[in-house]
């Protein structure tokens, strides 16, 4: 009598189905490796090699003790394009770095305001004032036509790159 | 308005500020270069630049499109190439039209002929694509550009380029055309005026007749302003203008505002005649119900003010009435409204030997007008400076002197940068109202204008300086600069030539270092003298032993006596018995 009643006990519970066990074999960790400690960091060294407040300074301290280097709403709620600022980002950043040979002093600041792109540069004296406005003005006009939008270039000169620290 | 700002055009940083006129030029033009470097990477290489993200479509940063989409000989391609201005590509294929026997409509040999003559039709030597183009553009871009240069007048329609060669395309052309119209010979006489073959304007005009077709208005705009080059004498010119003016009764052409400004420029080349006629003209207009622009008050000026002896006409305040009241939009290629505030600076300079003190009020409506309305959109750079400048020099002449220091201030370096002149001038005013302290202030913007190796500048600054006795801490200051003249004097090693020191500036400067109390430097002062082989002059000796005297030096004052001595100054013989008297002196020293 008991076996019927286990059976229909049996019956009555939803039967449970054994998950799938994966295959127990090995795999390669292909991607590479994101060394998190490492990065952005410049390294403690002799005491001879100038770094700027900017490189001083670790990412963690970002919104604590530095700005940002680029400035847009790609990365608030419900807005789009983070992605595509990001890469104008760096192609900006090359751009400035070889068309100002030697001159760049800092990392460009870049700010969006509406349509508008502002690159805000601090460039140290090699150069004389008229080739400056030379390149600013060929700067300007390419990267508005390359980007369709209007762009602005607002220069800072110093006499020399501006040290924090020597690390 | 920001006072210390230099132009927006300019990046805000003291590096890249300019510091004078030539500077800005310098800055502005090698930031134009730079955006004409970036336009011809474009143009080269469209294929980078055409891609079209932005929403809505911005058409002025796409690359221009300028090859023709049509290929193969047909009257479309032909339009095409017109339309893009490819001058040398529709004149080829104009012929293969031709040559091939397909009939090209009226319509578009007249728009080729249109094409041609506003080009006029450039260089016959076979040179590569790009160089032609460029050339082309280059020519267009002047012709459509031009303003005509107010002071070389004469150079009138050479200016725009090439000129018209013989039997060049567009004769050869319009002799080939099955059937001309009246607008085929209105363009050749217009291409011809502009590049500057007047007498073949004028024939055409005489077939245009024969042919018995009528003018349009700007056929005969540009017969009125070749006449100059078709006659010699005022009368005739004069004449010739008028038969034109029966003319276009006659062919019941309404005349326009460009008409009375041709004809008001080729008055000006007509002497007295033009004077007489010249309000007529104006008269004219105004029935006509013509608004003048601010070319007719240019040409209008030139006429009365030319030369210097005139009677002062009350033209000049009409004139300046009219200015301010209305607002002026750009409608002729010489308005300009630099020109006419130029000329009425220049006039009001003039008048001012006259010293008619209601002048300067002119010029401050003059200054009000130029702010009002559209007319910044007539003002450029280079000649804002020069505008600027002869406002300078209108205030230093007639207005007390805190007024001057006081727009001085306001307006270098950020509305315009002094010239030598300017500064001359200041320095005069200074002088008539005896503000002299201010000198080294405006020494120090002299420096930084790069006017410090002025020769009359350094002259008149120093003249100032040591005309008369002035009160101790204004005296120091003075040999400060006195000081720094020196070392501008004395600045070997550079590529620039190195100043010659002249008497009075020697002098001069011997002087300040006497009365500021500095004998040594005031005797290498009097050291230098015998290099440049002058003397000097007994008030400056005498300044040096005042001098010595103060700071008891009798050492300075017998080393002065002895050059006095080997110099063979008359003098000499004074100065010692006045050492002896004044000093103390040891038996050697006697």
């Amino acid at each position: 009598m008991a076996a019927p009643a286990a059976a229909r006990a049996l019956r009555a519970v939803p039967r449970i189905r054994p998950l799938p066990v994966p295959d127990a074999t090995r795999h390669l960790h292909t991607t590479p490796a994101c060394l998190k400690t490492r990065a952005a960091r410049v390294r403690v060294g002799k005491g001879d090699k100038p770094v700027s407040y900017e490189k001083a300074h670790a990412p963690h301290y970002i919104a604590h003790r530095k700005g940002w280097l680029s400035l847009h709403t790609g990365n608030l709620a419900g807005e789009a394009g983070a992605a595509e600022r990001a890469v104008e980002d760096a192609f900006l950043r090359r751009f400035l770095y070889g068309t100002f040979p030697g001159a760049l002093a800092d990392e460009a600041v870049l700010k969006r305001r509406g349509n508008l792109l502002v690159i805000c540069a601090v460039l140290a004296r090699g150069l004389a004032p008229a080739k400056l406005y030379f390149l600013v003005g060929y700067a300007e006009t390419l990267l508005a036509h390359f980007y369709k939008c209007p762009v602005r270039l607002e220069l800072q000169t110093v006499p020399a790159k501006v040290v924090y620290k020597y690390l | 308005q920001d006072p210390t700002a230099a132009h927006y055009m300019f990046q805000d940083d003291p590096f890249l500020m300019p510091r004078n006129a030539a500077n800005s030029r310098l800055f502005s033009l090698s930031k134009e270069s730079g955006r004409n470097a970036a336009k011809y990477i474009i143009k080269q290489f469209p294929q980078y630049f055409d891609k079209t993200f932005a929403e809505p479509n911005i058409p002025c940063l796409m690359p221009e499109t300028l090859v023709p989409q049509i290929e193969g000989v047909s009257e479309e391609a032909l339009k095409e190439r017109i339309h893009l201005r490819r001058v040398k590509d529709s004149v080829d294929l104009f012929d293969q039209l031709v040559q091939a026997g397909t009939p090209v409509s009226l319509e578009t040999t007249n728009s080729l002929l249109d094409l041609l003559c506003f080009y006029g039709d450039g260089e016959s030597t076979p040179e590569t694509e790009e160089e032609e183009k460029e050339d082309l553009e280059e020519s267009g871009v002047n012709a459509s550009e031009q303003k005509a240069p107010k002071r070389q007048f004469q150079r009138g329609s050479q200016t725009s380029g090439s000129r018209w060669r013989e039997n060049n395309n567009a004769e050869r052309i319009f002799k080939i055309m099955p059937e001309r119209n009246a607008h085929s010979y209105c363009t050749m006489i217009r291409g011809m005026v502009k590049h500057g073959a007047s007498a073949k304007a004028y024939d055409m005009y005489i077939d245009l007749l024969n042919e018995r077709h009528k003018a349009d208005v700007h056929t005969f705009n540009a017969l009125i302003t070749a006449v100059p080059y078709l006659k010699e004498r005022f009368i005739e010119r004069w004449e010739l203008a008028k038969v034109f003016l029966n003319h276009m009764a006659q062919q019941e052409v309404q005349p326009n505002l460009l008409t009375f400004n041709a004809l008001l420029k080729t008055l000006r080349r007509c002497g007295g005649v033009g004077r007489s006629m010249s309000l007529l003209v104006i008269k004219e207009m105004e029935a006509l119900d013509i608004e003048p622009s601010l070319a007719t008050y240019d040409h209008l000026l030139f006429i009365f003010y030319r030369s210097v002896d005139l009677y002062p006409s009350g033209i000049i305040s009409e004139v300046l009435d009219d200015v301010e009241k209305r607002s002026f939009t750009p409608q002729d290629p010489d308005d300009d409204v630099l020109s006419v505030m130029f000329v009425s600076f220049k006039i009001l300079t003039r008048l001012l030997q006259c010293c008619d003190l209601k002048d300067i009020k002119l010029a401050y409506r003059l200054n009000k007008a130029m702010e009002k309305g559209d007319n910044w959109k007539f003002l450029d750079m280079d000649r804002l400076n020069a505008y600027w400048s002869k406002f300078f020099s209108l205030l230093c002449m007639m207005e007390q002197i805190d007024v001057v220091l006081k727009w001085y201030k306001e307006m270098s370096p950020s509305l315009f940068y002094p010239t030598p002149k300017n500064i001359l001038d200041l320095l005069q005013a200074l002088d008539a109202a005896n503000h002299l302290e201010v000198i080294p202030s405006v020494w120090e913007d002299m420096k930084q204008l790069g006017f410090n190796r002025r020769q009359e500048l350094l002259e008149e600054v120093l003249s100032l300086m040591s005309r008369d006795q002035h009160p101790d801490e204004i005296q120091l200051a003075f040999a400060k600069c006195a000081e720094d003249i020196k070392a501008v004097y004395e600045q070997t090693g550079r590529e620039q030539v190195p100043l010659e020191w002249t008497g009075s500036a020697l002098s001069n400067v011997a002087l300040l270092f006497s009365r500021a109390g500095r004998t040594q430097d005031a005797w290498n002062m009097m050291e230098r003298f015998q290099q440049i082989n002058r003397i000097p002059t007994d008030q400056v000796m005498n300044e040096f032993l005042n001098c010595a005297k103060q700071t008891n030096c009798p050492d300075e004052a017998i080393k002065l006596v002895k050059l006095a001595a080997s110099l063979g100054l008359p003098s000499s013989q004074r100065l010692k018995s006045r050492t002896e008297k004044e000093f103390e002196l040891s038996e050697k020293q006697k």
